[in-house]
């Protein structure tokens, strides 16, 4: 199995953080959910869950597709393995990949920052929330198997938050 | 006992964000993340930048709050966690030291390089930040320069710190509390000015600023 390796530093000079070479910052789960409802709660001025899913979807393919480069990760297999990893690594919860090949699969997800965050701040949704993790999923298919961004599709079809065992993803074309 | 702060940031800096088995990182009793900070920029810009000029200050005020409730609890997290009571609570002699050690975890983290320049206490703060995250979006922009100030996440949480020192015993609902005091931000790196300025006072003297 592929395993995620990662440096941390810290700048003291500017005081930044980074992981890899880009800066990194902790945030909370009240931030994450706000900024996912603040998402949902601006449809009728921008679609602000797409923008949500689409910048995890560009930041997630940046960070992977350049990881593969400079570590030499060209299997699909070990790239999403490598990217489940990283979403673990940001805290962002565990997930398994369910028959996963360039047509897209399945993703079940046991926990998520997302949605534990939401039930601890607000109790359960009335609709799935995880639109970083639909984005993060998008963002890493398209990496593992060399396509650009906007590439596959996710939708959260069961979710943590509403009361779900698991949360799960379909990935497609 | 004055705050040490070089000695709270160097400290604090090498407290360590790892995840647990379940890939989530609970701590200061809340959940953390540790995404680039390209992340958080981007939807911030993207979402300013997708509203037409008449609402750009409601979306604003939103994303505010969202890092204002975000100071507050975590806020509170962290100046009643462990970290805090063995490098920065030996330093504290009141509530002033409180939130001068609090400027110093916020630059320790990585928030923004950051410190109290005027303390009216209860009154007034002016904040002052030589580099913070958010001045990077200014690179997305033409000429690295914003049209705006955007710093909407120094704001928030700047402002949050003065209602936990001032604005009475934390309550985790943050129906009392929280949003006693409001921020302006007076100047910003990422609008080429050469430090962020923030200044904090009670919510109803806010529109007198």
């Amino acid at each position: 199995m592929a395993t995620l390796k990662l440096t941390h530093r810290f700048d003291a000079d500017r005081c930044r953080h980074y992981i890899g070479d880009l800066v990194s910052v902790l945030h909370c789960h009240h931030y994450a959910t706000l900024f996912t409802q603040l998402g949902i709660d601006a449809k009728d001025l921008v679609d602000g869950t797409k923008i949500l899913k689409e910048v995890t979807e560009d930041v997630a393919h940046g960070v992977l597709t350049k990881y593969y480069s400079q570590n030499g990760v060209s299997d699909p297999q070990e790239r999403l393995e490598i990217g489940q990893q990283l979403y673990s690594f940001y805290g962002l919860g565990k997930m398994t990949l369910v028959s996963p090949s360039a047509g897209g699969g399945t993703v079940e997800m046991s926990t998520t920052h997302v949605d534990e965050g939401w039930i601890k701040k607000w109790g359960k949704a009335k609709t799935p929330v995880n639109y970083i993790g639909a984005g993060f999923l998008a963002g890493l298919f398209a990496a593992a198997f060399d396509k650009p961004v906007r590439t596959y599709q996710v939708e959260e079809k069961q979710s943590r938050a509403m009361g779900a065992a698991k949360s799960i993803f379909a990935v497609s074309l | 006992m004055a705050i040490d702060r070089n000695k709270v940031i160097s400290d604090m800096s090498k407290v360590k964000a790892e995840a647990n088995p379940d890939g989530i990182i609970p701590a200061f009793n809340v959940l953390v993340n540790q995404m680039p900070a390209q992340f958080w920029n981007g939807f911030t810009r993207r979402m300013v930048d997708a509203v037409a000029d008449d609402v750009k200050d409601a979306v604003e005020e939103l994303l505010i709050n969202a890092a204002h409730e975000c100071g507050y609890h975590t806020g509170y997290g962290i100046i009643t966690s462990k970290e805090w009571d063995a490098i920065v609570k030996p330093m504290v002699g009141g509530v002033e030291d409180v939130l001068h050690g609090a400027f110093a975890v916020f630059t320790a983290w990585g928030w923004a390089k950051s410190e109290i320049v005027e303390l009216v206490p209860g009154k007034r703060m002016v904040v002052r930040a030589y580099d913070y995250y958010e001045a990077d979006i200014a690179l997305d922009y033409p000429g690295k320069k914003a049209p705006r100030p955007m710093a909407y996440m120094v704001r928030g949480v700047s402002a949050a710190f003065m209602d936990l020192a001032y604005g009475g015993a934390y309550d985790a609902t943050g129906a009392k509390g929280l949003y006693s005091f409001r921020c302006k931000q007076t100047k910003g790196i990422e609008k080429g000015d050469q430090f962020g300025e923030f200044v904090v006072v009670p919510a109803a003297e806010y529109e007198s600023l």
